[in-house]
């Protein structure tokens, strides 16, 4: 059984009646690396809300590890969540928060809500989050304000927010748009190693085919909100390329 | 349709125009004529015309819009953002809008059928040649002439001039009074430079205060009222945010209720709710300070609010997306994007507060404004200058105070 299934999945947004997405189909495997690819606006941004519902599909299903999640109540809904993490092209931290309160608030799924209105989280929750930022080397950064930090450290502070889940999924929203070169490849290397050691699935959308080639295992294109390649990266040759991104539009290579 | 709804609203606008230009000329006719400040027992009647004299105004006042109208853009035209042009574009020759003139007529004649049945271009604009388009945008290469060679710009300035005469006139405005009767408000000023500081400490024998008494009374109304308020509006904010609250339909209606509540409360100045609270709580201090406790919340409540609405909507995803619920949103991704300006807010209603502490004692809200009201009732100007110059100090100091730690804190 596939990890994640997505079928038939539709979204039409009522405001400005766009298509977002089109009868979009794929399933990904447990440990796999699904690179999505699209020009902006292909509806990259909405498949991945869709599949953890931050945005409601319009029509179809999503089922993780076999379960239906287009049909649970918000309240199931936000029990799977927990494990699902989820990264930001913005990062989306509270800027004016510590790091650490950062980190911390990829656990209030597992805390009881009125301690966790308080501030106060469990002992072994405050050991777990120093072993995150450890792992994205910011354990120093701990109690520095968010907005102190570089835009790498700062995307690394998400995957930290994301690893206190104990995620099973990954979903990752053009994590590295907003960085250099340099820094995109030390932060896709963080999130390639959660995927190869803690054999987490990651379903990653990228702005550059060099990066999606080389940091996925598959590759799925969306054009228009509809699937239009799913395969290997090897498999994208110019044509397929001009299908993807338009005629006018020339690979660049970034390193 | 477009056409059809501009048309018909730029003649009900112009309508309104003309009326209220007529209003203002029978009430500018009718102050200076019969009645005046000065000889307040002739009451100010309004004219009975005879049905005749009303026929001649009513038709006035149409020929008015219709000729704005023709020679245009009229200030209704104008507003709905179109103007009559001829056949090929250019503005309309002196013939074509006398035309046009004549021919509106029938279209009002006939409740404007024309406009209906022919949005695009009714009867009379095509018998006259012209037609109904839409202004171009001020930045094509088309001049437009200057204002004051438009009708619409000629007609805002009448309205302006009219209304401004009447403001005039009903507001009593009177120059000469504020100098000529300058020295009936010497006695007020000697009291302050000489104010008699003989209650600061003692208490005044009828308030039973001293007017420090009075002062802290007013400053903790204030303090009590800002806090509580603070605390009450703070969980009200989220219900009144769109962003946080409506996102269903028993939080949209919510939401509604919420910011309904903040609106109505708020438009309600202090001092009346201080009017209600005196009778309801009795005279004294407990009424004037939930009087500004109440209008403390519905203000801030509507002020938090919208800084809510204004978030970065970023966080909340993130966090929405870890399983955390609705309330360790708010408090996880909400609550640390506005405290800062939540409470830089809190701050600057205490300034307000302050004042209006001394304002409630009109109608029987407590504190020193009784001291102030009560001197001056009495005429005792230097007792009144005392008050006065106790409270200008206390609000210099808290001033600086609140302004000094709202820097601290953005
Ligand atoms: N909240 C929204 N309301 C209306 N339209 C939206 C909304 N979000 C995205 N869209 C539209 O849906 C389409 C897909 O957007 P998105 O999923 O953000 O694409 P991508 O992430 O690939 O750039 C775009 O046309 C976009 O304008
Ligand atoms: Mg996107």
């Amino acid at each position: 059984m596939a990890h994640v299934v997505v079928e038939n999945l539709s979204k039409i947004y009522e405001r400005g009646k766009v298509r977002a997405l089109w009868n979009v189909n794929f399933s990904v495997e447990k440990g796999e690396f699904l690179v999505l690819i699209g020009l902006s606006g292909s509806g990259k941004s909405t498949l991945l809300r869709c599949i953890n519902r931050l945005v409601e599909p319009t029509s179809g299903r999503v089922f993780l590890n076999g379960l239906e999640l287009t049909r649970l109540s918000p309240r199931a809904m936000r029990r799977v969540r927990r494990r699902i993490g989820m990264i930001f092209q913005q990062f989306n931290l509270v800027k004016r928060a510590t790091v650490l309160q950062n980190v911390l608030a990829g656990r209030l799924g597992y805390t009881s809500t009125l301690p966790s209105l308080l501030g106060w989280f469990p002992k072994r929750d405050i050991q777990r989050a120093k072993e995150c930022l450890e792992r994205v080397g910011l354990l120093d950064k701990m109690y520095v304000r968010a907005d102190q930090l570089s835009g790498g450290q700062q995307q690394r502070v998400g995957i930290a927010r994301a690893l206190m889940q104990e995620p099973e999924l990954l979903l990752a929203d053009e994590p590295v748009s907003a960085l250099d070169p340099a820094t995109s490849h030390s932060v896709m290397q963080y999130i390639e190693q959660i995927n190869k050691e803690d054999g987490v699935t990651v379903i990653a959308s990228l702005h550059f085919l060099s990066l999606a080639r080389r940091y996925g295992q598959r590759i799925l294109a969306l054009r228009a909100g509809e699937v239009v390649f799913d395969g290997p990266p090897e498999a994208i040759d110019d044509r397929k390329f001009k299908e993807i991104y338009g005629e006018e539009a020339e690979e660049v290579e970034i390193r | 349709m477009k056409l059809l709804r501009a048309r018909a609203l730029a003649f009900l606008l112009d309508l309104l125009v003309w009326a209220y230009l007529l209003y203002s000329g029978f009430t500018l006719y009718y102050l200076s004529a019969l009645w005046s400040p000065w000889r307040p027992e002739e009451k100010l009647v309004w004219p009975a015309l005879s049905p005749w004299a009303w026929a001649v105004v009513l038709v006035g006042l149409g020929e008015a819009v219709l000729l704005t109208q023709a020679f245009g853009p009229s200030l209704g035209q104008r507003l709905m953002g179109v103007h009559l042009v001829a056949e090929d574009g250019a503005p309309p020759k002196l013939a074509a809008r006398l035309a046009y003139f004549g021919f509106s007529h029938l279209a009002l004649a006939t409740l404007g059928l024309g406009s209906v049945l022919h949005p695009q271009r009714p009867w009379h604009e095509r018998w006259a040649g012209v037609r109904l388009e839409p202004l171009p945008p001020p930045s094509s290469a088309v001049r437009r002439p200057p204002w004051y060679r438009t009708a619409y710009g000629l007609t805002a300035l009448l309205v302006a001039l009219a209304t401004l005469a009447v403001g005039w006139r009903l507001t009593e405005v009177d120059l000469r009074r504020l100098v000529y009767d300058a020295s009936k408000s010497l006695r007020i000023w000697y009291g302050l430079i000489g104010p008699d500081f003989r209650y600061l400490l003692a208490p005044d024998p009828r308030i039973k205060l001293s007017l420090v008494d009075g002062l802290v009374q007013s400053l903790y109304m204030a303090l009590l009222a800002t806090v509580a308020g603070t605390v009450a509006a703070f969980p009200l904010s989220f219900l009144g945010a769109r962003n946080v609250a409506a996102r269903h339909p028993v939080g949209w209606a919510i939401y509604a209720l919420t910011r309904g509540f903040f609106n109505v409360v708020r438009s309600v100045e202090t001092v009346f709710w201080a009017a209600i609270f005196a009778i309801w709580l009795g005279w004294g201090p407990f009424a004037g300070a939930t009087a500004l406790f109440v209008h403390t919340v519905a203000a801030l409540g509507k002020l938090f609010s919208e800084q809510v609405e204004h978030i970065d909507p970023g966080p909340v995803e993130a966090v929405t997306a870890t399983g955390a619920n609705l309330l360790q949103v708010v408090r996880y991704a909400v609550v640390p994007q506005v405290l800062p300006q939540y409470l830089a807010f809190a701050i600057y209603r205490w300034d307000i507060n302050l004042r209006m502490a001394v304002v409630v004692a009109l109608v029987g809200g407590g504190g020193i404004g009784r001291h102030l009201f009560e001197y001056k009732d009495d005429l005792r100007w230097s007792l009144v200058g005392a008050v006065i110059l106790l409270f200008m100090l206390t609000v210099w100091v808290m001033d600086y105070l609140s302004g000094w730690i709202r820097e601290k804190i953005v």
